[in-house]
């Protein structure tokens, strides 16, 4: 079975060692593996150097080869938990640091809820032994929740207020003091919705809980109260109020999450789509970079990679739609060069890149670098749901370059099997054919060089007709066989040019066999001359093995065409003959390779069944097609078109 | 007139053995290497007239044999190739030779050719000794003093292109011209915008010519190599 590594990431000091703990098992069991980073909410006030050391981790773990998953939730065993258990993970690599740090909570540690939570699942637990007090002193403080902006302050304040306005309104007004308490407490509720963090909640539950108190509870103006209930009373309304903005701050805080996610979720579907009508790498590359310059609003750019090393790039730049190509030399190209070869993201930290403009990042496709992306800094520093953006985007490239590879491969692996079919077919039929004109050239040779002096001239010529007719079907086999090797081997290089059409197919008819001397062949062109797109050679190839084609399947002295007339855009190429045409069960076996019609043809007409076939490949590699029609009174029609070309006279 | 001496350059037997018997069987005069160098030699001490040469030589290029060849003589050089690459022949025709025979060949063809060169030949000879104004072709005249050209008595009307080309021809007739040669000459650049225009400029002065039977394919096209001019009616026939 295969074995599926988990490696949590954090941003504690002591989870570098996790990874590379992790990274070493992978490679040793040669198993998958996944780096996961639950994101809470914490992450929003996440001290910088904190948040440095979590992307360092990440870049250690995806040098590694590993995928990174960040997903999103309050509780980390849980996340964890749905994670393995989804993605069939069999071990669970985590750090001793995240367990005591959860303990600081009193809640049973990370490890102990997982444990519970994916039994089936070996964990490993990392010890570290270095010091983390600082780490967690900084944890614990809650730097920024306990202190509220003095907007925060100011809306608290305001609530509070018109709470207690609206207590004393109520009290002139003789309703129950439970009212009056309702109104507290949708004060603490507001609070909690219109503030950040849990602070000014908190501050508000005391606040009102006084406030009642003080103005609201006889005696009025002392926070004193005679009511022997009311001690219980203000007890249970500040834990209602405690609760509630509790809830209401983390129901804020998951719905701030999920809109992030459902935007993200958006993002990538759209990036996607458009990845998927990519053609190749290097669209791919240029998608991503204009899509980050357009969604994030700076200047992006894109450097492709290519056997040699990086070349060519292009330049996109916030808020405009034409791009640029990028200069392949400066500091620029340095550092992007630096990303490409180190395999590693180039960054302002290294000297010699101090001038750079943009951060660069290899994007990879399997285990190759295919090009570099570099990412500007527009605006002061880039802020971290922007940062998720860019990462999600870039997983998305990667995706659409491993599909495109994927697809690369199957194809290639098909053309190949479809090719090695091919090729033992025509080997077996070529060594099987070529052995009969050859018996007979060498025979009759022979023949003659021994017994020439029995022969009558009569019987000398004959033998010497037979040697030359089995020479001439030699050459035209070869002849064929050369295309074929162009044509067949996948890799098809066509030799195009503009030609006029009269010339190749004047060509062409000089080629045509001696066995053709008792047709009538004729050449009907139009007045003005045609110039088509095409390869020369192979085009006269198909034309010969038409033209003589319709030699053979005819009787002497039935007439053949050739005709080339223009339609708007095209040459229409077509020759026709007056034979007895084809059966209409053969019309689509004739395209098939060494299909050769009744096959006790004799020996003098034997054929390979190449020549029709080789044809349609010539045509199809020309973007055309081989058309096969009936010639009216009788005979058949093969025609094909080629593009007609513009040329600009040079006058 | 004179048959020429002709020198085979040939390192196949069969091959070697067919030529010389062809060549034999019409009274040519003829001499015979089997390399490169043997080649080279042949032709500094014998001086021949016409050269058939292999390309595909066991000691040098056949490319290289022309390009040592052009620098003392001028006679028509026949590429004999095996290989049906055009971009061998356009080499071996860019570095001086006349014309190019394809492997198989027929007999008579190769004949063909040997009769297109020795018209060559009397060509150059005679443009030794008159430096003329006055092109004749068979029915076809130049008159480059006045610039113009006649077909019979009658005038042609061709544009300054054409003109141009057909003089190019007429200067080297009987050899094949590539077509980078002929752009560089009329255009001074061989992109493959012009190499397509002088396909239609050639088609249309084909077509302008072939109003009079006598000059129907005076011009010959060779696909993927170029054009040439032939000539028509030997000059030395009285």
């Amino acid at each position: 079975m295969n074995e599926h590594i988990l490696v949590c990431l954090s941003s504690s000091p002591s989870n570098e060692r996790v990874v590379r703990t992790a990274v070493r098992m992978a490679s040793v069991f040669g198993s998958q593996l996944t780096a996961l980073y639950v994101r809470t909410p914490d992450y929003e006030t996440m001290d910088p150097e904190d948040r440095k050391r979590l992307e360092a981790n990440i870049r250690i773990a995806e040098a590694a080869g590993a995928e990174t998953v960040t997903t999103h939730g309050d509780d980390v065993p849980e996340q964890i938990a749905e994670y393995a258990r989804l993605s069939g993970v069999t071990k669970i690599v985590i750090g001793i640091s995240t367990v005591r740090r959860r303990r600081l909570l009193f809640r049973p540690s990370l490890t102990e809820r997982l444990f519970e939570l994916v039994p089936g699942i070996d964990i490993h637990v990392i010890p570290y032994t270095g010091t983390l007090d600082g780490y967690y002193g900084k944890k614990g403080t809650f730097k920024q929740s306990v202190l509220p902006s003095w907007k925060d302050m100011g809306i608290t304040a305001a609530l509070l207020a018109a709470a207690t306005g609206i207590g004393l309104l109520f009290l002139k007004l003789g309703f129950t003091d439970a009212n009056i308490i309702t109104v507290y407490l949708l004060c603490v509720f507001l609070i909690s919705i219109l503030t950040k963090g849990y602070t000014c909640g908190a501050i508000g539950s005391f606040a009102g809980v006084i406030l009642f108190n003080y103005f609201l509870t006889e005696p009025r103006l002392t926070l004193r109260a005679f009511g022997t209930g009311y001690p219980v009373t203000f007890a249970i309304m500040l834990a209602a109020s405690i609760t509630t903005s509790t809830l209401a701050a983390k129901l804020k805080a998951q719905a701030k999450l999920s809109a992030g996610d459902a935007f993200r979720t958006k993002l990538l579907f759209d990036t996607n789509r458009i990845l998927q009508g990519a053609k190749d790498e290097k669209e791919i590359l240029t998608i991503t970079a204009s899509r980050i310059s357009k969604l994030l609003n700076v200047d992006t750019s894109v450097y492709f990679a290519d056997e040699s090393g990086l070349s060519s790039g292009m330049l996109f730049f916030a808020g405009r739609e034409e791009s640029e190509n990028a200069p392949a030399e400066g500091s620029d190209f340095e550092a992007a060069q630096w990303a490409y070869s180190n395999k590693t993201q180039s960054g302002t930290g290294i000297k010699a890149h101090r001038s750079v403009k943009f951060v660069y990042t290899p994007i990879r496709a399997g285990d190759s670098v295919c090009g570099v992306l570099g990412i500007g800094a527009a605006r002061r520093g880039t802020d971290t749901s922007e940062k998720g953006i860019v990462q999600s985007i870039l997983g998305e490239c990667g995706l659409a370059l491993e599909n495109l590879r994927n697809a690369k491969g199957r194809e290639e692996a098909a053309v190949l099997a479809k090719n090695e079919q091919l090729r033992a077919n025509l080997l077996r039929t070529i060594s099987h054919d070529l052995r009969t004109p050859l018996t007979s050239i060498s025979g009759n040779a022979d023949t003659l060089l021994t017994n020439r002096a029995m022969f009558d001239d009569e019987t000398t010529d004959r033998l010497l007709s037979d040697i030359r007719d089995d020479a001439e079907w030699l050459t035209g086999l070869v002849e064929n066989l050369l295309s074929i090797s162009k044509i067949g081997d996948g890799s098809i290089q066509l030799d195009v040019s503009d030609q006029i059409v009269e010339d190749v197919l004047e060509e062409a008819l000089r080629h045509i066999d001696r066995g053709s001397a008792e047709h009538v062949i004729k050449l009907e062109t139009g007045d003005k001359p045609m110039l088509a797109r095409m390869d020369a050679r192979l085009i006269i190839q198909v034309i010969v093995n038409l033209v003589n084609n319709a030699v053979k399947h005819t009787p002497d002295g039935s007439a053949i065409t050739v005709r080339a007339v223009s339609d708007e855009k095209h040459a229409v190429i077509s020759v026709s003959d007056t034979g007895k045409g084809i059966p209409d069960e053969w019309k689509g076996k004739v395209f098939e390779m060494f299909f050769t019609g009744d096959n006790d043809v004799g020996d003098s007409r034997r054929s390979m069944g190449l020549g029709l076939p080789l044809c349609r490949s010539i045509l199809e590699a020309h973007g055309s097609g081989l058309i096969l029609d009936d010639n009216v009174p009788s005979g058949c029609v093969f025609s094909f078109k080629l593009p007609l070309s513009e040329v600009d006279l040079n006058e | 007139m004179n048959k020429p001496l002709i020198l085979v350059v040939e390192d196949d037997k069969p091959i070697r053995n067919l030529i010389s018997a062809t060549l034999k069987m019409h009274d040519y005069k003829f001499i015979a290497a089997e390399n490169g160098s043997g080649a080279v030699l042949e032709a500094s001490s014998h001086n021949p007239d016409i050269m058939l040469l292999d390309l595909g030589l066991p000691d040098m290029d056949g490319v290289e044999v022309i390009k040592r060849i052009r620098s003392w003589s001028g006679m028509p050089i026949i590429v004999i190739s095996a290989r049906s690459e055009d971009r061998d022949k356009i080499d071996a025709l860019d570095s001086g030779a006349d014309d190019y025979l394809t492997k198989p060949f027929s007999v008579e063809e190769l004949l063909a050719r040997i009769r297109v060169a020795q018209r060559r030949l009397s060509v150059i000879q005679t443009d030794k000794n008159a430096a003329t104004s006055l092109f004749i072709n068979g029915e076809l005249k130049i008159d480059m003093a006045a610039g113009m050209v006649f077909l019979g008595d009658e005038p042609i009307h061709l544009t300054p292109i054409e003109y141009k080309l057909i003089c190019l021809l007429a200067a080297n007739v009987g050899k094949v011209l590539t077509h980078t040669f002929i752009t560089q000459k009329v255009w001074g650049s061989s992109w493959e915008n012009d190499i397509a225009s002088l396909r239609v400029f050639m088609a249309t002065l084909r077509k302008k010519l072939e109003s009079n039977p006598d000059c129907k394919n005076c011009i010959q096209t060779h696909i993927g190599v170029g054009y040439r001019m032939i000539r028509i009616d030997p000059p030395d026939k009285e």
